[in-house]
Order: structure tokens, then sequence, then C-alpha cells
């Protein structure tokens, strides 16, 4: 049995309602970074409550490390919890916040201020034992409420959006010291958001939800190269889909408005006839030397720094194109005719 | 702003407002220190003071108002805080339940308590002891609608689900979350409330009369109806005490950094 087994869970809030989360089950080893990733009203932050105990599954089970914590309360599973909105205690000092739970279990104040000194070193905070939460910036403040989850050595640790909060900069700073300090501590940790970008960068395995549901589970690499379904595809990365005509299904061989296109993988219902061919935008080359040749007129082009974005409109449809930007990049003029190329290996058929 | 700053009709209207509160209540300071003819004493105040009875009665009612913000605070924050965690939906029916005390006479709830209390089985007319229990849930009844918004509004300002959920994943249980988390962080919200019911039960008079129980407002009252300038004296006394009383919450909730009731 894995370290932590989430185990058919399913969640009503009412009799009426349905499914929050509908027969929700995977395994997670020790040490694993997972990320729930999935729109507003998936059911990713739900799951999460169950596993924290802050919600109890209206079917299924949680085993943490072999024991079945189903109907243990929340206070008794130790599982550390960072919140989006922080929750640091207003009345006590960042020192105080973090020894909370020491303090809860009791243990010698010696003990406690060693641990919070440890703590606060780890969070890169040293100096700020004395301050109030109100007198630390948002990012300071969520460092904080993770030393805090961490001082209790918590069996698992739980993440809430927990940068959803904070700017830009800030969150991109903080992801990086949220996964250092994961590693540094293998700790089996559980992280939810609606951010693609932080789930791909931050996880072991994501688990991308809809509805409710599973939608696949996999390695950021597996996730948004091998997208199993149409959702996964369209809501990791951007994704181009052309409507297309199945002439060959064993091979995927297809037709776009009269032109031949090939891709590397059946076709999913085995069948000819209408289905959408789906290709990442950074697969798309200008001019390029792939299998499958497309024409179409430039419409726009935006420098984004590192990538340059180009729309183009091939037949009926728009494409986005990505390319990388080198000091030597000659950009397309708008409404300049371009051929855009790809090999059959980067695209694949959906229904 | 970028309107001119002397705006006259703002400061006409100051002007009006400064009168209308000051003036009567200059007078009646002004009447209560004319006791000696010709003279502008304190006469009026010594006596006030001279007479046990002021004291006594003083002594019962600050003792009743004590007792009465214990038995709010017991009962309206865990009450308070019960329903914004779990029943959300409830509230607007318990803000309006606690608004009664305003639509319903005071008159009526006090025939009412003596009417089902004084008989049989309760009988708690009888003693003084039953009698001040009664009187005490009158009062608790009466300052509801203030204890209930203080802490109501103390309550909304942190996020008191967020902060329960956070103790709990550190272990505390349910006692250790309301007296080290919610009991700290509504100090400023339960003392503005306290203070408040304090003032309502000292200047309370119906129940207290009804009751027959020695309270301030009763003697007061009797005062007034004998004597000329002690009543004056009397009232400037009690507007003193309910400004101090105001005066303490405007000094706390501006507090230290401790007290402050939400983190920025």
């Amino acid at each position: 049995m894995a370290f932590l087994e989430i185990s058919g869970v399913t969640k009503h809030f009412g009799p009426d309602a349905g499914a929050a989360v509908d027969d929700f089950s995977l395994s997670i080893e020790r040490g694993e970074f997972i990320s729930f990733l999935g729109p507003s009203g998936c059911g990713k932050t739900t799951t999460l409550r169950v596993v924290a105990g802050f919600e109890q599954a209206s079917a299924g089970s949680v085993h943490i490390n072999g024991v079945d914590v189903s109907s243990v309360p929340a206070n008794r599973r130790n599982v550390g919890m960072v919140f989006q909105a922080y929750a640091l205690f207003p009345n006590m000092t960042v020192a105080e916040n973090v020894g909370f739970g020491l303090r809860v279990a009791g243990q010698p104040a010696a003990l406690i201020q060693a641990r919070v000194a440890v703590m606060l070193e780890l969070i890169r905070l040293p100096d700020y034992a004395r301050r109030y939460p109100h007198q630390l910036s948002g990012g300071q403040q969520q460092r904080v409420a993770l030393a805090r989850a961490l001082a209790v050595q918590p069996q698992l640790l739980l993440l809430d959006e927990p940068l959803s909060a904070l700017d830009a900069k800030i969150r991109i700073e903080l992801r990086s010291e949220i996964r250092r300090i994961q590693q540094e501590l293998k700790l089996t940790t559980i992280y939810v958001t609606h951010d693609q970008e932080e789930a791909l960068s931050l996880s072991d395995r994501i688990v991308v939800m809809n509805m409710g549901r599973i939608e696949q589970v996999g390695t950021p690499f597996e996730i948004y190269n091998y997208p199993r379904t149409a959702f996964t595809a369209s809501f990791v990365g951007h994704l181009n889909l052309l409507p297309v005509q199945v002439t060959d299904a064993a091979t995927g061989a297809c037709t776009f408005e009269g032109t031949p296109l090939a891709s590397s993988q059946p076709a999913p219902n085995k069948q000819a006839g209408s289905a959408r061919l789906a290709i990442r935008p950074e697969e798309l080359v200008l001019n390029g030397t792939g299998a499958n040749r497309l024409s179409g007129r430039v419409l726009s082009v935006n420098f984004l720094g590192n990538v340059v974005r180009l729309r183009v409109r091939v037949g009926a449809v728009e494409l986005s194109v990505d390319m990388f930007n080198e000091r030597k990049l000659v950009l397309p003029a708008v409404d300049a005719q371009v051929v855009l190329s790809f090999p059959a290996h980067a695209c694949w058929l959906m229904d | 702003m970028t309107k001119s700053r002397f705006n006259p009709w703002t400061w006409l209207w100051v002007t009006v407002a400064t009168l209308y509160f000051f003036v009567p209540l200059w007078g009646t300071f002004d009447f209560s220190m004319r006791m000696k003819r010709g003279a502008f004493t304190f006469l009026a105040y010594e006596k006030v003071f001279a007479d046990p009875k002021f004291l006594d009665s003083f002594r019962y009612s600050a003792t009743m108002g004590v007792i009465t913000v214990i038995v709010s605070i017991m009962l309206f924050v865990p009450t308070i805080y019960w329903i914004h965690l779990k029943l959300p939906r409830l509230r607007p029916v318990v803000e309006l339940l606690t608004l009664l005390p305003f639509i319903i006479p005071v008159i009526v709830l006090v025939f009412g308590l003596i009417r089902t209390f004084s008989r049989p089985p309760f009988r708690m007319t009888q003693t003084e002891f039953t009698t001040d229990i009664l009187i005490t849930a009158g009062y608790v009844i009466l300052s509801m609608p203030f204890m209930f918004r203080a802490v109501d509004v103390g309550m909304r300002a942190i996020d008191v689900r967020t902060l329960t959920e956070a103790a709990q994943s550190l272990g505390a249980g349910w006692l250790r979350v309301l007296f080290s988390v919610i009991f700290p962080n509504l100090r400023v919200a339960i003392l503005s409330g306290s203070l408040i019911t304090f003032a309502t039960v000292v200047g309370e008079l119906i129940l207290a009369d009804f009751l027959v129980r020695p309270a301030l407002g009763p003697y007061m009252i009797v005062v007034g109806g004998g004597k000329a300038y002690e009543p004056a004296a009397l009232g400037i006394l009690s507007f003193g005490l309910t400004w101090i009383c105001l005066g303490i919450i405007q000094l706390v909730s501006r507090g230290d950094v401790r007290l402050q009731p939400i983190g920025r």
C-alpha cells in the first residue's frame, strides 16, 4: 500500500447536489510532490479538504501510512495545511505562530524555541520572529504559514492555492522556495492549483481534474505532451485544433481542406470521418521541413520577449505559432504568406 | 477632496450640532452647581455621594452589569462563532431575533417575565437571589442587540473559518481554538460590546423597578421626584460614566499592535 491512499472518495454537498468529487482514487508515494490541477469548481480543493479532515467524504476512504483516517478529526491527523489566505493568527507574533502547533502538543518551551529558530532559518526569515503578521508582506506571511505548518513535522503537507493571492514575481520566487523545502525535508506534498505553470514546474506528478473527476494522472512531461483527454489537452498549454477528415483511421492519416496530413497515432474511435487534429503552437515551424505543410497568411505578430507568438490564418481556422526569440530572428510581416510545417509525431487526432 | 477647506456651510452645521448637543448639557451642569444660592459649588455632588442609598444602588447596578456582561459573553461568543462556522445561512434569522428587544417594549418583557416566572413551578420572585437571576436574564436580552452586533462585526473582520481550520490542522481542539485564537482576536469587539452592555444595565429603569430591585435607575427616579439639584448632578454623573465607557472603547480599538483586530 502506498503512503497515502485515496480510494473511491466521493463528496456530495447536500442530498440533491451533484458530486463535487466523484470516485477519486489515487496512490501517492512517500516524498512525492503531487499537484491537483483544474479549473475552479473541479473538486480539487474539496478532495484536499477531505484528506485534511475538514470535509467528511460521502463515500470512500483515506489511508495515511496504512492507517484509515476517514473518521479521524482534522486536529488528530498530523497533516500540515497552507491556505490561500495565509491564515496566520493576527494576535500572535511570527515566532508564536510557528510555535503554535508545538505548544498545542505540549512540548517544552526550550524545544519550541529551538525548533522555531530552525524553521525561520528554513524559510529565510530569521530576523522576523517578533513581528506581527500585519507587519509582513503577503509573500513573507505565506512563508511563515509554511513554517508553521512544517514545525509540527506533519506526515503530509497540503497546500491550497498558496500563491494565488501573491503578485507574479513573488509567486515564482516562492514557488521554487516551496519546492526546495519539500525536497530538503522529503515531504509528501499535495498542491492544489489552477495555474498550469505552477503545476508543471513543481510536481512529480500532476492530477488533472474536471467536474469532480480525474481526467489524467502523469508526470508534467506526459500531461503536456501526451494528453489523453480533450480536456487535459486544452486545459494544459495552448492547443491548435484543425477540423479534419480522417482518411485512414489505422495510420492516422487525414485531410484538412483537401491537404493531406499525417499523424503518428491511430484515430481514437478507429473509424474514418470528422475529427480534430491537435498540435501545440511550438511544434509549428515557419518554412520548415516537417512532413505536414500548410500555407497561410500572418494575422498578427506578438513579441513576448523569449517567445514570439504569431496568429496565422490557414483556410477557415486561425493557428497560434510560437517561435523562440533569437537576435537574428527575422519576423514575418503582417499579411505575409507563410508555410507552416510540422512532423507527423507532433500532432494527434481527437474526437 | 478638492473642495475648499473652509466651506462656510460645514462650519455652520458643525456649530449648530455642537450647540444642540452641548447647550442642554451645560445647562444641566450649571444648574447642578447652584445648590448654594449665589455660589458655584459641588454641593449637590457631595450630597449625592453622601447618600448611602446612592452608593448601594450604584454598587448593585454595577455588580449586575458585570454579571450580565459575563453571561452575555459566554452565551453569545460561542453561539455567533458556531453560526459563522457551521450555519452561515442562519445568520440573518438570528440577527433579526437579536433585534426583538428594540421592537418589544421593556414593559412587555418585564410583565412576561413576572407572569411566567413568579408563579409555580418557578416562583422566582420569592427570594432576592432568584429575582436577581431573573433580572440578569432580562438584562442579557435587553443588551443582546449591542453584544450580538459588536461580536458579529468582529467575527466578520477575521476569517473565522480559515483561522479555525489552520488551528485544527496544527492539532488544536475546539476549546483551544476558542480560547487561543478566536477570543484574543475578538478582544476589541467583545470589549466594546461589554461596555455598551454595562452602560445599558447601569442606566436601566423598568426591569429593576418592576422587579423591585435596588438599582440605580429606580433610585434616580425617586431622587428626581423629591429633589431639585441632586438629579441634575446624577444626570451629569451617569453621562460621564457613559462617556468613560465610550472613551475606553475608542482607546482600546485604536490600541497597540497586540489588540489589532485584523492583520493587514
